[in-house]
């Protein structure tokens, strides 16, 4: 019991932080990124392939994320930029169809170039107790470092002049320019975060358990849940929904099976829509 | 879209929306397409019909052009974005196989209890739309959850669906759909009878308020028309195209997957040859549906590149012919014919 | 300090504004009146980067401004404050007033010059700027343009949606800001408070200018007695 809830807690930063990433897209740039998952995967074929060629795991690790985050910039330099010549639903909407088309490609590589492939960092050491309960050192660090970016997080878009920018854009774009914000310098700025982001999470998780390299869709798909949850473009719901979610599929992977945890995951994305779209604290209607 | 684009997108929906005789004109066009394409399709197994291989690519290309005439009814004609064409065409396939070996009830029953169960849920999907009145988006993350919450509980049932490994069906084994050419000419038929339910669906009064619907929302509800009624309706009447045809699917292939109505192997292809046709046409299915039939095929050997091929092309035609192969014929057309005008003038 | 000329601006391709030409000198209150639908606002947007100018110039300090974006004229040295606000309605008070600042720390001294112009906004420090007042959040959008240190301050209908006795305090303020030595371009529906406070006034008209002059020749000038000042 105590394990499933701790497991949750880490599970939910970790829920919480992937959908902080896609809703800042949504938010700053009206883009629903579908190639979100697959960029991550991309972060974890390069940190796996450059340990194999002997690299330090934290190099590798900085690496990936690297990679990660260049992706969200050139897709935002390059296929996004007809997006943003369109407003309101057409724009969500192509920027939905274009996403598709880059994760397509993205796997559709991977899959061509490593079809059997299985990510996994394995982080050696004897279990720890903590609070009773024995936990690997991959699982500790990956906590760690889960933990200390979603402070990091919080403290970016709270306490920095650049997080309330970011934040000042998603609410009133007109008004973040009268300030002074430029939108576009702070939208690069938002989607190589966002890709760093998705690299970090997913080679964390690849601490705990293995990550095939198929998994690209299936992120991107949870990463939408918590999103949806949140209420698209809230940064705070994200990260609430986030935890939640994480702890409601722990618990339910422990007592029920993983199966019908997805239905449920599902399932609350669906009733957020059907009762409150706007989310937990999405501001529109 | 500017109100050029939107001009040319509903060229025919001009000339409908005019006197009845222009009408009249206007759906022999459409019927004489109709009855081309059915000629020239009929005769295609004269050339393949001898190869079982080719035979089964073609039917597997008519049951796209089905999924593509349903998809184009909800989305083209009502702008609702259902993500769950695959799920829904599973939903009849899957209910089919099930009502007919599980509980006996013979298959050509069976089929039509699961089409009514698509409908329903294809109807359900628009009630809900309309009642919670979502926007293109969330119609379709709703739609799109409900495609992978289907998927997972064909993948968790196993006692009931097989699970990953399929299900064999029984149902129809002994009847000419298990033959090699017979199949070919009821999904054909199939085809032609929604090709032809189009037209006649747009030609009506709901046609009507279909177009105006498409062209714009806003002025469509001022003039007063019932805007969510028709949205329900196509969501009823695509639902069900897509149910029977998942069905009827089902008892000919005699053997029926999860992969075979996923998100990523229906909906995304569906969508490329929609779009690629020529979004909310009457022709646009069938030829994006047989273009990408046939560059399957001759790509064959290149089967491990489909998916970079399928995202490189959801790119491609987005950014460079949203209107599709039709729509840019047409205003090419209509671009030619304004040029003459005004060099008359 | 400010010089426009002949600048032409609109919507789609259809120009609402025809060739003004207005300038503003350093330490000036300048004033444009006009009825409603008269092209003020699409003016205004127009000067500031909101709406594309489609002929004429826009010169601040001896540099054209006209082309630049939003943002890089605001961090030129021009403030302006829209009539819809445009105000973070989720972030409180003292986050606005912080990205007046941007791209700098707000500083405690600028700070401390909007709170003693508003007393009101230091009492609202910790509030949603969602959840104030229409009068409040005038005060809260004047405030966060004056974070920034301008040297020309813009304001399209500050009293627009204001009580009466509100109104009156925003020009309270606003004289207090032009004692300090504050450029001032306004525009303004509300004639006899703008012409109250206003060194200079043109009065526009169908996009185009059709009278100026001081502030007392408009007062006493018989048009604006009669279209504007309820005088018969």
């Amino acid at each position: 019991m105590t394990a499933a809830i701790l497991d949750g807690i880490v599970l939910g930063l970790q829920f919480g932080i992937l959908g902080v990433g896609l809703t800042i897209m949504y938010g700053l740039g009206g883009v629903l990124n579908l190639a979100y998952g697959s960029m991550a995967v991309v972060a974890a074929v390069v940190v796996s392939f450059s340990m194999r060629s002997g690299l330090p795991a934290g190099l590798a690790v900085l690496l990936g994320i690297l990679t990660a985050a260049g992706i969200g910039l050139a897709l935002n330099l390059t296929i996004l930029k007809p997006v943003y010549r369109r407003q309101g639903e057409a724009r969500v909407l192509l920027s939905l169809i274009l996403t598709i088309g880059v994760a397509f490609i993205i796997d559709g590589f991977l899959v061509w170039r490593f079809p059997i492939e299985v990510l996994s960092l394995s982080i050696g050491g004897n279990p720890v107790l903590i609070l009773g309960v024995p936990m690997r050192t991959g699982s500790l660090l990956a906590s760690a470092i889960t933990l200390l970016t979603g402070g990091a997080l919080i403290f970016f878009f709270r306490a920095t002049v650049t997080g309330r920018a970011v934040r000042s854009v998603i609410q009133d774009e007109v008004g973040a320019q009268l300030c002074g914000v430029n939108p576009a310098t702070t939208r690069t700025l938002i989607f190589t975060l966002s890709g760093a982001l998705v690299g970090l999470v997913v080679v964390m998780q690849s601490m705990t358990s293995p990550v095939p390299i198929s998994a690209g869709f299936e992120i991107t798909i949870l990463a939408l849940i918590v999103t949806v949850v949140g209420g698209l473009g809230s940064i705070r719901g994200a990260m609430l929904a986030g935890l939640i979610l994480g702890v409601v599929h722990a618990m339910s992977s422990f007592y029920i099976g993983s199966y019908i945890t997805t239905i449920i995951l599902l399932a609350a994305a669906a009733f957020t829509i059907l009762l409150r779209p706007s989310g937990l604290f999405g501001k529109h209607a | 879209m500017t109100t050029e684009d939107v001009n040319s997108v509903s060229g025919t929906s001009g000339v409908l929306r005019g006197r009845r005789k222009d009408r009249r004109v206007s759906n022999l066009v459409a019927l004489t397409s109709i009855a081309v394409a059915g000629i020239v399709l009929a005769l295609l197994p004269i050339w393949i019909g001898d190869s079982r291989s080719h035979m089964s690519v073609a039917i597997s290309g008519l049951l796209f052009v089905c999924y593509a005439i349903a998809f184009n009814l909800i989305f083209g004609s009502t702008g609702q974005l259902f993500l769950a064409v695959g799920a829904l065409a599973g939903v009849g396939a899957y209910a089919s196989a099930i009502i007919s070996d599980r509980l006996g009830v013979p298959f050509p029953l069976a089929m039509m209890l699961a089409t009514g169960l698509s409908m329903l849920i294809g109807g359900g999907f628009s009630w809900i739309a309309v009642r919670r009145s979502l926007d293109i988006i969330f119609t379709g993350i709703v739609t799109l959850v409900f495609s992978l919450a289907f998927d997972n509980i064909l993948l968790g049932q196993r006692d009931l669906t097989g699970g990953e490994t399929g299900l064999v069906v029984e149902a129809g084994s002994d009847t000419f759909l298990r033959q090699q050419i017979p199949p070919y000419y009821v999904f054909l038929g199939l085809v032609l009878i929604y090709l032809v339910g189009y037209v006649l669906l747009h030609s009506s009064h709901i046609g009507w308020a279909f177009r105006a619907l498409r062209d714009d929302r806003m002025a469509a509800e001022l003039t007063g028309i019932d805007v969510s009624r028709y949205r329900i309706y196509a969501g009823v009447i695509g639902g069900g195209m897509l149910g029977l045809a998942g069905a009827l699917w089902a008892h000919v292939e005699g053997f029926i997957s999860p992969a075979t109505f996923t998100f990523i192997h229906v909906d995304v292809p569906v969508l490329l040859m929609v779009v690629f046709g020529g979004l909310g046409m009457l022709m646009g299915p069938v030829i994006g549906s047989a273009f990408f039939t046939y560059m399957g095929e001759v790509l064959a050997a290149f089967s491990h590149l489909r998916l970079i091929g399928e995202g490189t092309m959801l790119i491609v035609l987005f950014l460079l012919l949203p209107k599709g192969i039709l729509g840019a014929l047409r205003s090419g057309a209509s671009g030619l014919r304004r040029r003459r005008q005004t060099s008359k003038r | 300090m400010l010089e426009i000329s002949d600048l032409s601006a609109g919507y789609d391709s259809k120009d609402v504004v025809l060739g003004v030409s207005i300038d503003v000198r350093e330490g000036e209150v300048v004033a444009i009146i006009g009825s409603n639908g008269a092209g003020k606002t699409t003016f205004l947007k127009a000067v500031c980067g909101l709406l594309p100018v489609s002929a004429g110039e826009v010169r601040y300090e001896g540099r054209s401004i006209t082309d630049l974006a939003i943002h890089e004229i605001a961090r030129a040295g021009i403030s302006f404050v829209p009539a819809g606000r445009h105000l973070f309605p989720e972030m409180t008070v003292a986050e606005n007033l912080g990205l007046g600042a941007y791209p700098h720390r707000p500083e405690a001294g600028q700070q401390s010059v909007v709170f003693d112009l508003f007393p009101r906004l230091a009492e609202r420090r910790r509030q949603a700027a969602g959840t104030m007042s229409g009068g409040e959040q005038q005060m809260l959008a004047v405030g966060r343009a004056l974070m920034s240190r301008p040297r020309l301050l813009i304001l399209d209908e500050p009293t627009a949606g204001l009580a009466p006795k509100l109104a009156a305090q925003a020009y309270e303020s606003l004289a207090a800001l032009r004692t300090q030595g504050m450029t001032i371009l306004v525009a303004e529906q509300q004639v006899p408070l703008v012409l109250s406070l206003a060194d200079r006034g043109y009065v526009m008209e169908t996009g185009a200018i059709q009278l100026q002059g001081s502030a007392a020749e408009l007062r006493d000038n018989p048009t604006v007695r009669r279209a504007y000042l309820g005088v018969a």
